[in-house]
Formats: structure tokens, C-alpha cells, sequence
């Protein structure tokens, strides 16, 4: 018997080890096999056929994609269409992640100051992020509607009648502007709320103490907040980086990528190459593109911002 | 904090205005011109309250138009079972990552977090294929399942921060009493973690109300359609735009999501916080 009990003591505790193991895998199983059949194999697949002729008339008969010798990447290299796309998407990823930014710290940082009613504001503010992409595409385009939009009407009167036919998405000046107010308004009130939850956490007692020994309001935002905010403004930033890089709905419904492609994007491009001309082929070679400018885009913003820590 | 400053008091109420304006004018914008009549909505000196309120757009797409409410029923049933698989899944590998620390939680994590950048172009050109093979191609189903695992990255990640709030005394004592993992993990854990559940299941079904590009490519049969392809499909895109009509349908597009918002909006906020910290 006492032989049983000792022998019985470290297969229990083998058995509770490997019974962990078997209950957590069993509880992650799900998760990583929806993720890997619906997003990781899918990924790779595209990668994969970037590389082959594969259209529509595939899908439909079945047939695999044939190597077709990087004709795709260099059909779109020597084509004019992706270095336009590439420059569309820097500009409009560093143009509404930078105002992003800036709207949205000073939002925070003002509901921060001990505000009556910033809780409700807070609440508030917080109504287009809930408003669905397609109809925020909506409400931008009636209000830049050309014939009887608000924007048109209140251009008209700034300049005292002298521009009465502003209609913003229709220039190929302006069009990226105009979608890029519309990302700005359902973007802000997110950005708003994590930077806000950042500033709550930055301690008072430091505030204080600096208040004490005399420093200015912006020493105090710079040499303590923002240090302070550090890893909340790195993740609030790369969030937003990499949701204006994927933005379609808001382009595609406002613009189509027009006028004369002055709002095509990578995702515009990628999806017409794929799903409007049917040459999913090509389309997969510019979304693999725009995933490596995205990786490099990315690691870039980290690198600058570890590089900046070290100071 | 009671340092007066004149300047700098009126330049924050400016600034807060400004701000305030650019955020929820729209709104109003959007809610005043579905009480007007086209007439009145497209005159050259815009009213900013309608002379003659009229419920006559509500009307019209209650009555002519109401393959609105096709997509929308679609909407709410592939939102609602979106959030409720993706809740589950997520408790499931939210307590698997944070309660059980072994070699490949950290292949997982990154599994998961790099998931989150892919873009949903690259997905839909094989998943367009691999939902053809798979005959889930124009169904429900397909697109629950590929929305599922859209809404599951960023989920899990909230879910296991949650978890990591929760002391693992309790589960011990449990233990000790002879409990099996499971039943600790549903009658003991999960209880404690329904803020998180709510956050969860809130988050997935409004960004899953959100999509556009995975039913355009995954459903070419109208009567499956969700609300923001149908609408795209159905009500834009014509010659001339019937403002009035889409002002009324962006209202009752986005009044149930703002209900939804407004009413949980204590897990939602604490949630959105969490997750994005965590993920």
C-alpha cells in the first residue's frame, strides 16, 4: 500500500501537467483553426498565386493557377498604375494617422483637465466611431454633395459667391482630402478614448511636483505626459496606421478610386485588379506588395520610436 | 489645476467646440435632412431645420423600398451569430492563453496579432475559392465563419486580459474540492468575467455590422445580403442619388448600433481600453 501512494504521488502530478496541456490546447484548438483555415491559409494562398495566371475562368473550372514567371509584379511595375496607388496610400495613411493624432490628444488632453461634463462628452464624442463606414461614407458625401451639398453652400458664402461650384471629391486636387475628413471623423473619437485612458494613468503627484518646482504647462506635457504615455501613444498610432493602410469601404463607396485615379490606394487597386477585371493573380500581387510596405511601414514607426526612447 | 488663465481657458472651449462640431454636426446634418422632403433637402440656400418636417422618406422605406429590411435582417442574424461563436470561442482561448502558460502560447499570440494586419483584399482573393470548394460560397454560413475568424485576433487577446483580472485562488480552492478543469472554468471563472463577455460579444457585433468587404466578395445573391453591400449595391451607384431616401437609411443604420453603444457603454469602454493595451 505505501508503495502504491508513493508511486501514485508523481504520477499525479505528471497527469495534472499533461491534462493542462490537453485542456489548454483543447480550449486555443478552436480559435487557431478558424484563424488558420480563414485568414493564415488564405494569406499564403494569395502570396502563392501572385505568382501564377490566375483568373476567374480558374474559380469557375477549378483549375490551379500556372507559374507564370513574376509576369504580375512586373506587368505592375512596368504599368503606370501601382507607384501612383503607393504614394495615394502613404500620403493618405501619414496625413489621417498625423491629424488623427493631433485631434485626438487635444481632445483627450482638454476632457483631461477636470471639465464639467467630460464624462458626457466623452460619451458623446464617441457616436461616429459607432456609425457603420458605408453610411459614414454617406453622410460625407451628401454633406460634399456638388449640387446641393453643405459644403458647396458654405464655400459659396466664405467667399462671397466667388467659388460656387466647390465640390471636393470631384477634383483630383482635393478627392483624397475629402475621403480623408471622412476617416478623420470616425477615427477621432477611438483615438480620443485610448489616449484619454493614457492620461488618466499619468500619476498626479508627478504633475504636482513639477508644478511645484515652477514648470511651464507644455515643459510638463512633453517631459512627463508624453514620456509617460509612452507605450499607449506607440499602440494608439500603430492601430491607426494599420487601419487607414487597410481603409476600402470609405474610398471605394466615396470616390471608387476616382476622379482619374487620384484616390486609388492599394486596396482600391488591389481589389479592381482582382475583383473587377478578374485577374485575382494580379490583384494577389499587389495586396502582397502592400503587406511588405505595410511590415516595412510598421517596423519603420517602431524603430524610430524605440530610437527615441534610447535618448 | 486652478491656475487661471484667461487665454488658454477661451482657446480650450474654442478648441473643444471646433472639435465637438466637426464630430456631431454631421449627425445632426444626416437626422435633419431625412425629415425633409427632397425639395426642400436639395434647395441652394440649405435649411438647418426642416420648414416642413415630413416622415414621408421613413414611409417610403418602410413601403417601397423595403428590401432595406432583407439585408437588415441579414445583417442582424449573421452580427448576432458572429458575436455569439466569436464570445465563445474567445472565453474558450481567452482562459487557455491566460491561465495556462506553456512553449507555444507565444506562436499563438503571434499568430493571432499578425492576423489582425493582413489585409481583407488578400484574404478574399483564395477565400473567395477556398468558400467554392467548400460550398459555402453565397451562404450565411460561409460568411459567418469568415467574419468569425476576422472578429477572433483581437477578441481573444481582450478576452485573456479579462482573465488575467480574475485572482487564480478561487479556481484552487475549487481544485482542491475535486472540480474538473472544465467546470471551474463555466461555473466558477466565467462568471466573473461577464463585463468582458458583454465587451466581447458588443465589440464583434458592431464591427461585424460594419462589414462590406467580406459580403461583397462572399454573397452575390441579394436576398443575402447584409446591410452595407446591399445598400451599396442597391441605393447608390444610380444616376440620381434619392438624398432624402439615403439619409433615412443611414439613420436606421446606425440607430440600433448607437442604442447598443450608449446602453453598454461602461464594458465597451473598459474594453476597448483593455484590449487595445493588451493586443
Amino acid at each position: 500500500m505505501s508503495t502504491s501512494t508513493a508511486v501514485r504521488q508523481p504520477r499525479m502530478k505528471l497527469k495534472k501537467t499533461t491534462g493542462d496541456q490537453l485542456f489548454s490546447l483543447a480550449l486555443i484548438a478552436p480559435t487557431l483553426l478558424v484563424t488558420i483555415v480563414f485568414i493564415i491559409v488564405p494569406v499564403i494562398d494569395s502570396v502563392i498565386k501572385s505568382f501564377t495566371e490566375y483568373k476567374i475562368k480558374n474559380i469557375i473550372s477549378g483549375a490551379p493557377g500556372v507559374w507564370n514567371n513574376f509576369e504580375n509584379y512586373i506587368k505592375l511595375f512596368q504599368g503606370g498604375k501601382l507607384w501612383p496607388a503607393v504614394a495615394h496610400t502613404l500620403l493618405f495613411v501619414v496625413g489621417v494617422v498625423v491629424a488623427q493624432f493631433v485631434l485626438g490628444m487635444a481632445l483627450a488632453v482638454i476632457l483631461n483637465t477636470g471639465l464639467k461634463g467630460a464624462r458626457f462628452i466623452r460619451s458623446v464624442m464617441m457616436m461616429p466611431w459607432v456609425v457603420p463606414t458605408i453610411i459614414s461614407a454617406l453622410v460625407w458625401m451628401w454633406i460634399f454633395q456638388p449640387q446641393y451639398g453643405l459644403l458647396k453652400y458654405a464655400v459659396g458664402v466664405f467667399t462671397g459667391g466667388a467659388v460656387s461650384d466647390f465640390a471636393i471629391l470631384n477634383d483630383p486636387g482635393t478627392a483624397l482630402l475629402g475621403v480623408a475628413i471622412a476617416a478623420l471623423w470616425k477615427q477621432v473619437p477611438l483615438t480620443t478614448l485610448l489616449l484619454l485612458s493614457g492620461l488618466q494613468n499619468v500619476p498626479d503627484d508627478m504633475l504636482e511636483a513639477a508644478t511645484i518646482d515652477g514648470a511651464s504647462r507644455s515643459k510638463k506635457f512633453f517631459a512627463i505626459v508624453i514620456p509617460y504615455m509612452k507605450s499607449v501613444i506607440s499602440i494608439v498610432v500603430s492601430m491607426a496606421i494599420i487601419e487607414n493602410f487597410k481603409q476600402f469601404p470609405l474610398i471605394w463607396t466615396m470616390t471608387g478610386g476616382g476622379p482619374s485615379e487620384s484616390t486609388t490606394t492599394l486596396a482600391i487597386l488591389s481589389y479592381r485588379e482582382a475583383f473587377v477585371s478578374n485577374n485575382l493573380g494580379s490583384g494577389a500581387a499587389v495586396t502582397t506588395l502592400w503587406m511588405l510596405l505595410m511590415i516595412l511601414v510598421v517596423a519603420l514607426y517602431r524603430k524610430l520610436f524605440q530610437a527615441e526612447d534610447m535618448n | 489645476m486652478k491656475e487661471k488663465n484667461l487665454p488658454l481657458s477661451v482657446g480650450k472651449w474654442v478648441l473643444l467646440a471646433v472639435i465637438l462640431f466637426f464630430l456631431l454636426f454631421p449627425l445632426y446634418w444626416v437626422l435633419v435632412t431625412s425629415f425633409k422632403t427632397n425639395m426642400e433637402a436639395y434647395r441652394a440656400t440649405p435649411t438647418f431645420f426642416p420648414d416642413a418636417p415630413t416622415v414621408e422618406s421613413y414611409i417610403k422605406l418602410f413601403t417601397e423600398n423595403n428590401d432595406f429590411f432583407v439585408y437588415y435582417k441579414n445583417n442582424f442574424i449573421v452580427s448576432g451569430v458572429t458575436a455569439l461563436i466569436t464570445t465563445c470561442l474567445a472565453i474558450l482561448a481567452g482562459y487557455g492563453l491566460s491561465r495556462f502558460h506553456f512553449k507555444w502560447n507565444g506562436l499563438v499570440v503571434a499568430i493571432l496579432l499578425s492576423s489582425q494586419m493582413f489585409p481583407v483584399v488578400s484574404r478574399m482573393i483564395s477565400l473567395y475559392d477556398l468558400m467554392n470548394k467548400m460550398n459555402l460560397i453565397n451562404t450565411l454560413p460561409g460568411l459567418i465563419l469568415a467574419l468569425t475568424a476576422a472578429m477572433l485576433p483581437f477578441t481573444v487577446m481582450l478576452m485573456s486580459s479579462f482573465f488575467d483580472g480574475v485572482p487564480t485562488a478561487v479556481e484552487e480552492a475549487a481544485y482542491v474540492d475535486g472540480a474538473s478543469r472544465l467546470a471551474v472554468l463555466w461555473k466558477i471563472v466565467v462568471p466573473l468575467v461577464k463585463p468582458g463577455m458583454l465587451a466581447v460579444g458588443i465589440y464583434s457585433f458592431l464591427m461585424t455590422w460594419d462589414d462590406y468587404l467580406h459580403c461583397i466578395t462572399l454573397i452575390q445573391n441579394d436576398a443575402l445580403r447584409t446591410m452595407s453591400a446591399g445598400v451599396a449595391m442597391r441605393y447608390l451607384g444610380e444616376l440620381s442619388y434619392d438624398w432624402s431616401l439615403i439619409n433615412t437609411i443611414s439613420i436606421i443604420g446606425t440607430v440600433p448600433m448607437l442604442l447598443l453603444f450608449f446602453f453598454f457603454q461602461k464594458y465597451m469602454v473598459k474594453g476597448l481600453v483593455a484590449g487595445a493595451v493588451k493586443g
